[in-house]
């Protein structure tokens, strides 16, 4: 028999074989958990880690869909925003933020199935522009339910807040559970099916993958996990207002994270969540939107030269190291065959 | 109020606003009816154009009438080249990496320009701004006038260069059928470069006449962006005609929703019909009797 | 007995072209039927129709007695009927193993039990002649190669009925004999096959019975012989050579 050594045959292309990665991910988990007891009086770094950690959740959430299925989504800062909101009402209401959180989750995810199932059946180009149509409607019609959202002027929240490390804490416990799932999903059957349909649709459902039902299973995993994520975010400003959470600068965040980390690697959003939230918070001061120019000009750098992004430079470097010759043709938005599914026709 | 007074009101207006919304469509369905490229860099150039025209206003005191034509060479040289250095290599690729490359594009066209001219609103002002002409026995702002005499007169010289030119019917076979387009002799290659040149400099066109009506910000271009999307949806994608007839449906059913509703919400209007036409008509409004007829 | 898989009157348009006419055939079950006709004539719509990736204009669709007629491909995968494409489709960027995974992890329907996909997967390759290919990214292979991944992906869904496009086209004489005794091996497991063929040669030795059809209708049903020398069937052909290889 052929020695095919990994457990998972289908998480090729991984520098590290899975097992090691969980390893690692594990190891770098723990000795960033550490640090609040440290220095749990420098609240710079707390919010340094609060912020990145929740990149890093989103960026990997957005992944299972826009990576693995290669269904580029221009509208989570929607299930941001409804997760941000539903944490803040139920926050008035009187629940503890802990407990706000999955129901942030689940109203996002919700909203996705309402949104998915019939964008879902579109296109890829076309869901993209879809969601844009989606994203920006349901940040305008916040902005005009004032009596629940508050309108232009937003929402105040309690005050009475956690500590910074509850926050760092919590944070990295959702960047953990995203890359558990991302992980998980990614060397899984659901995984497999993702995979196939990126790479042809029809041949995919034609061999049995219920292509409509996993792509609304990878949306609404994502939205759930942005979901709470907008949640999180909420308890930490104790503050909402439509135009932040709803904001398409938001939902391109996410976009570019995952795209210059690594389109459908587990690592890739992890890298440029951290690259990302570096740039923007080295930039701010001087100058609030620079970061992203700095990240139009690395994603077009990406696109031409290595659509695996972060990744697949660490991948190439690390092989490079061992002595092993580079893979040839990465996955990516550019890598696959000219005869591409689906360009032209809509639907 | 529903008064018939007010409804022709209306109407007037979304005629006018019609004419607005079919120039700033053109180069968007000339790039997808050639490329079938979803241009996501048009809100850049949109906003480039106008800001260009500011440019060229307070240096020479050039009117932004005449900035929108000079706009046309500069940014269909700038479309060009844009071709050849960026475009051109993700053509081969999936769809989604032009997309994502051009919205990259969006995203550097719009930061540089946040790094030169700042944040702050922008608007120009001219001896005619505040004019306005007595039309039917309405007061029609002049420059309203002007942006749709502009927009009858472009259309009209595009459809010329469509119908009889050697350049206009190269770009017509290619939309209709690529692979017969090289059949016959057509370097698709010199055609795509042109049809994205005309688009960037159809964007940078629209962008001067909006100008005339609206103040603008480096990032003012991604609302007009997303009709533009739902104006050649409308239209059938491929058409040509119909972008004229989408232009109208949104201009029309905007106008008139908004004595329905409040006027803040006047966007949703198109980022909704974007999202339905999309998915229950995705050949534009052409389809419905094409459908019905077979 | 009931026919494994069943047409009535089946019509399929485009537009205003009629691509497959009143088309009533009933498949008995292990058996090889050949499906010819010239280029256009509605054979791979007709495959479409039964596999659930077009909708027909009318008529009905029966597999083992039970109506399919507009469920979608994925289900009627799984439910045991599975079509190959004329024109490959790999998952380029999948190793030959994976793409054979998939089918194998989607498209069996419950009937691998106990055996793991993965087993299954292999044991496919192994059976197909592409195990020394499995770690191979599917984009590697040579066209030969491909047209066997395409079969051994549709084999994997543990199929009882399997529909072949052109399975044959573009190979060597060589190629073509070995993808004849797969063919003849599929079979033999109990396999009903359909499948549609350029190749004379492979259709006259493998086909118990053969339709033709031109224009969208049904001209000819009946054994090989009997078929080729229809009037009806060298009319349609008139300018072909029939025994072309
Ligand atoms: N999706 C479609 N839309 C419109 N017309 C189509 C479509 N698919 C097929 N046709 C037309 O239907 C007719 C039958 O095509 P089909 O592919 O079934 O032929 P075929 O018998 O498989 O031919 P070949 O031997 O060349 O593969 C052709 O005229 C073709 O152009
Ligand atoms: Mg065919």
């Amino acid at each position: 028999m052929r020695a095919l050594s990994a457990r998972l045959p289908w998480a090729r292309g991984a520098p590290w074989a899975p097992r090691a990665s969980a390893l690692a991910a594990l190891a770098l988990g723990i000795l960033l958990a550490l640090v609040p007891a440290v220095a749990p009086r420098d609240i710079t770094l707390l919010n340094l880690g609060f912020f990145t950690f929740l990149y890093v959740a989103q960026g990997l959430a957005w992944n299972v869909l826009g990576g693995y299925a290669g269904y580029v989504s221009f509208g989570y800062a929607a299930f941001f925003g409804l997760g941000a909101y539903t944490t803040a009402l139920l926050w008035l209401a009187g629940w503890p933020p802990l407990a706000t959180y999955p129901v942030a989750g689940i109203v996002a995810a919700a909203f996705s199935l309402i949104v998915g199932v019939p964008t879902l059946r579109l296109v890829g180009p076309y869901f993209s522009i879809a969601t844009i149509g989606v994203g920006e409607a349901m940040r305008v019609l916040m902005l005009n339910l004032d009596r629940i959202t508050g309108g232009a002027s937003g929402l105040n929240l309690p005050t009475a807040v956690p500590s910074k490390t509850w926050f760092y804490t919590t944070s990295l416990l959702f960047a953990a559970v995203a890359f558990a799932v991302a992980a998980w999903v990614r060397g899984s059957r659901v995984g497999l099916g993702l995979m196939a349909l990126r790479m042809d649709l029809e041949a995919a459902e034609s061999l049995g993958v219920r292509t409509a039902l996993f792509k609304n299973v990878a949306h609404s995993l994502g939205a759930f996990l942005v979901g709470a994520c907008g949640g999180l975010y909420a308890t930490f400003l104790q503050y909402v207002h439509p135009d932040t959470v709803f904001s398409f600068t938001e939902s391109i965040s996410l976009v570019l994270i995952a795209l210059i980390g690594g389109l459908g690697t587990v690592w890739g959003p992890v890298l440029g969540a951290v690259v990302f939230y570096a740039v923007q918070d080295y930039l701010q001061t001087s100058y609030p939107t620079f970061h992203l120019l700095v990240y139009g000009v690395l994603l077009i750098l990406i696109l031409l030269f290595e659509p695996k992004g972060l990744a697949g430079l660490a991948e190439r470097a690390w092989r490079r190291m061992r002595g092993a010759p580079a893979r040839l043709a990465p996955a990516g938005p550019s890598g696959a065959e000219p005869a591409a599914p689906g360009r032209g026709g809509a639907g | 109020m529903l008064t018939a007074p007010n409804l022709i009101s209306v109407g007037i207006a979304a005629l006018l606003t019609a004419g607005l919304y079919a120039v700033m469509s053109y180069g968007l369905a000339i790039i997808y009816g050639v490329m079938k490229v979803i241009n996501l860099s048009h809100a850049g150039f949109l906003m480039l154009g106008a800001f260009m025209t500011l440019v060229y206003f307070q240096r020479w005191h050039l009117d932004p009438l005449l900035g929108a034509l000079l706009n046309l060479p500069v940014f269909f040289a700038a479309g060009w080249v844009l071709y050849a250095v960026l475009v051109r290599r993700v053509m081969t690729s999936l769809p989604i990496a032009s997309l994502l490359l051009l919205f990259a594009l969006w995203l550097v066209l719009q930061n540089v320009a946040l790094a030169i001219w700042g944040s702050e609103d922008q608007s120009i002002i001219t001896a005619y701004t505040y004019k306005a002409l007595p039309v039917l026995g309405f007061r029609i702002p002049l420059t309203r006038l002007l942006v749709f005499g502009v927009a009858l007169a472009t259309l009209g010289v595009l459809h010329f260069v469509l119908g009889h030119t050697y350049v206009g019917k190269a770009l017509r076979a290619t939309v209709q059928d690529p692979q017969a387009g090289v059949l016959v002799g057509i370097d698709t290659e010199r055609i795509s470069a042109v049809a994205f040149g005309l688009g960037t400099a159809f964007a940078a066109f629209a962008g001067s006449l909006l100008t005339l009506l609206f103040s603008f910000t480096p990032d003012f271009g991604g609302p007009f962006q997303l009709k533009s999307f739902t104006i050649i949806v409308l239209g059938g994608l491929e058409n040509f005609a119909g972008v004229t007839v989408g232009a109208a449906i949104l201009s029309f059913v905007e106008s008139y929703a908004v004595l329905f509703m409040k006027a803040s919400l006047q966007n949703v209007i198109a980022y909704a019909l974007l999202v339905v036409a999309l998915i229950v008509m995705p050949g534009g409004v052409a389809q419905l009797w094409t459908r019905s007829r077979s | 007995m009931t026919a494994a898989l069943a047409l009535e009157h089946v019509t399929k348009r485009f537009g205003g072209l009629l691509a497959v006419s009143d088309v009533s055939i009933e498949v008995a079950p292990g058996q090889i039927t050949g499906l010819i006709g010239p280029n256009g004539a509605g054979k791979t719509t007709l495959f479409r129709v039964i596999s659930g990736g077009l909708r027909p204009s009318a008529g009905r669709v029966f597999f083992e007695g039970r109506e399919i007629t507009g469920w979608s491909p994925h289900a009627v995968c799984r439910l045991g009927v599975c079509a190959t494409h004329q024109i490959v489709r790999p998952f380029p960027d999948l190793t030959v193993l994976e793409n054979v995974l998939v089918a194998a992890a989607f498209g069996s329907g419950g009937r691998l039990a106990p055996r793991s996909p993965r087993a299954e997967a292999e044991e496919v390759l192994e059976f197909t002649g592409l195990a020394s290919r499995g770690d191979a990214p599917a984009a590697a292979l040579t066209l030969a190669q491909r047209k066997r991944l395409e079969i051994a992906r549709a084999l994997a869904t543990r199929p009882s009925v399997l529909l072949l496009d052109e399975a044959l086209a573009g190979l060597t004489p060589t190629e073509s004999q070995q993808a004849v005794a797969l063919i003849r091996r599929i079979r033999d497991r109990g396999v009903t096959i359909v499948m549609i063929e350029h190749v004379m040669r492979a259709v006259m030795d493998l086909s118990d019975r053969v339709l033709v059809l031109n224009y969208g209708r049904l001209i000819a049903d009946g054994p090989p012989r009997a078929v080729t020398s229809d009037p009806q069937v060298i009319e349609a052909y008139l300018g072909r050579a029939l025994e072309e290889a």
